[in-house]
């Protein structure tokens, strides 16, 4: 599925590589809006070792906290006859054959632990799970966009898990626990089905231009698609206070339907939708 | 003070809590803008029926009861929706403490608009 | 150690200035573009309707102004915007009734938005100098 590089107007899957945009980026000025210590410069060049064959060029940014400098964009050749195939193993194979300082978070290696989600090519990804074959050429990665960078590609996830937390993810109860489990049926079962996947990769939250700008305040797509996942649970009693919690012109009303998180999910899931059932059960209730 | 660095990350996330209030702004563009729907395709239709009309017949036109009824219903609705729409727009950009009297100043001006355009298609209506 | 200096604030990393433009972030500010150009819009009405009110002279001088080569791209650019923004529109209405979220579907509204919007402009305009030549 993620060899066919088809040229497509319509996009079926979030796995569909953006290899059709027309602009690689907005037209705004490069560093638009960007504060003094977090300005981009120019990096080094690693070269592929010697006698290597089939090589490709990759743009990786690098910020290291312990010495003076800015962040930068370093341009590794990777030997791609030496390296796995995905984004990861050529991260990988530049740390153990180039430069052992490259950071990067990692785990699974099988897109279900969301440690290795990033800017791949200008969206975001899990770098376990894209091909580099499907990468343009120099390729370039950057860490998940708009959160602060402890080091490398490695962001500070500290707000988003907690905005997650803020919601409390756990199940409401008041009625005693019952004798043994709390009945759901399989169709009330199935409404959880597309939401309770979430790995917490944070792929679509840091791709919202609404978080960019307000996520200080605004809950962000992968909250708000958990938080719809208690909602819809048939087992919990909280609904009126989640949906309380949630009605504020920040928290939900900042998002305006952009949907670059329904594209970006690596999971194949529907924050948009998500969204969108809770604003349509908080007109529900007041009418 | 909510967004203050010692505070704890999930106070940080709390802030000042929900506004318990949202729903209502979120409703009333829906509703104008279903309602604009059908208005601005009937004010596009007469202003291309229009395009060439002396003046002596737009007033006439306009006189009419149910166009002028139309186009009151279209300004109530158009300023409506705007006014929200922009204060959205507002609240996304402006962040600083000049962000509120920007939103007073957007709806004061919103409201004298459509108080203007309704009393202007009113004396042409009533008028001479 | 590493406590005791001053910490160099962490620095953020590139958002706008590097995320790819899809379909989806793109038909949507150009939603709110339009809505913006067309709130402008709103005001030349008002304008437009007081001086329709004032008497002959000065409707004859809003109409002078908006038949001017200038008035009238600026007009043309306005119906575009609104056609836009009326598509988008009624694109955002069916979202609120949680209709129209797979990816397939988002897309093929999504150019039906920008096709419809083009027809439109183009069939308005065509029947104005239809009805006046």
């Amino acid at each position: 599925m993620a060899y066919d590089k088809e040229r497509t107007l319509i996009i079926k899957s979030s796995d569909q590589v953006p290899s059709t945009t027309l602009f690689k980026r907005f037209p705004v000025p490069r560093n638009f809006g960007v504060s003094r210590e977090s300005r981009i410069g120019r990096g080094k060049t690693w070269p592929a070792p010697a006698g290597a064959m089939r090589v490709k060029s990759f743009e990786i940014y690098r910020y290291d906290p312990d010495s003076e400098g800015n962040p930068r964009l370093d341009t590794f050749e990777v030997d791609l006859d030496d390296c796995g195939p995905m984004v990861l193993d050529a991260l990988i194979w530049i740390k153990n054959k180039i430069d052992s300082t490259l950071t990067f978070r990692r785990s699974c290696r099988e897109g279900i632990c969301g440690s290795c989600s990033m800017n791949i090519d200008g969206t975001n990804w899990l770098a376990c799970m894209r091909f580099i074959s499907d990468l343009a050429t120099p390729a370039t990665i950057y860490p998940l966009a708009n959160m602060q960078i402890i080091k490398d590609l490695v962001p500070d996830l500290t707000h988003l898990f907690a905005q997650y937390a803020a919601i409390e993810p756990w199940l409401k109860s008041k009625t005693p626990e019952p004798e043994r489990e709390r009945l759901q049926s399989p169709e009330e079962r199935g409404r959880l089905d597309g939401y309770y996947e979430c790995i917490l990769c944070f792929c679509c939250t840091s791709g919202c231009p609404s978080h960019w700008w307000n996520g200080g305040r605004f809950l962000g797509p992968a909250v708000l698609l958990q938080a719809w996942r208690w909602l819809t649970d048939s087992r919990d009693e909280g609904t009126g206070e989640r949906l309380d919690n949630l009605e504020d012109p920040f928290r939900l009303y900042r998002c305006h339907t952009i949907l670059n998180c329904t594209r970006t999910c690596p999971k194949g899931l529907n924050p948009g939708k998500a969204i969108a059932e809770i604003k349509k059960a908080m007109v529900e209730r007041r009418s | 003070m909510d967004r203050l660095p010692t505070r704890s990350p999930l106070a940080r996330a709390i802030g000042l809590g929900s506004a318990k209030e949202g729903v209502e702004h979120w409703w009333v563009e829906r509703v104008s803008a279903v309602a604009l729907v059908p208005l601005t395709l009937w004010f596009v239709a007469s202003i291309i029926g229009h395009t060439y009309s002396d003046y002596a017949t737009f007033i006439v036109w306009l006189g009419t009861p149910i166009n002028t009824i139309l186009m009151i219903l279209l300004q109530v609705a158009l300023f409506r929706h705007t006014a929200l729409g922009l204060q959205v727009v507002i609240e996304d950009y402006v962040h600083s403490g000049a962000k509120f009297a920007v939103l007073v100043t957007m709806r004061l001006g919103c409201f004298s608009l459509a108080i203007a355009g309704i009393i202007a298609t009113l004396r042409i209506a009533f008028g001479g | 150690m590493s406590s005791l200096r001053a910490k160099r604030p962490r620095p953020l990393s590139p958002n706008i200035q590097i995320y790819r433009p899809q379909l989806t972030s793109v038909l949507s500010i150009v939603n709110r573009i339009t809505g913006v150009v067309l709130s402008a819009s709103a005001v030349v009405l008002v304008v437009w309707l007081i001086a329709a009110a004032s008497g002959p002279e000065a409707y004859a001088a809003a109409q002078g102004a908006i038949t001017s080569w200038i008035g009238e791209s600026v007009l043309f650019g306005c119906t575009f915007a609104l056609f836009l923004h009326l598509c988008g529109g009624i694109r955002h209405l069916v979202w609120d009734t949680v209709h129209g979220f797979e990816l397939g579907s988002i897309y093929a509204s999504g150019w039906a938005v920008v096709a419809a919007s083009l027809v439109l402009t183009v069939a308005a305009w065509a029947l104005s100098l239809a009805l006046a030549g």
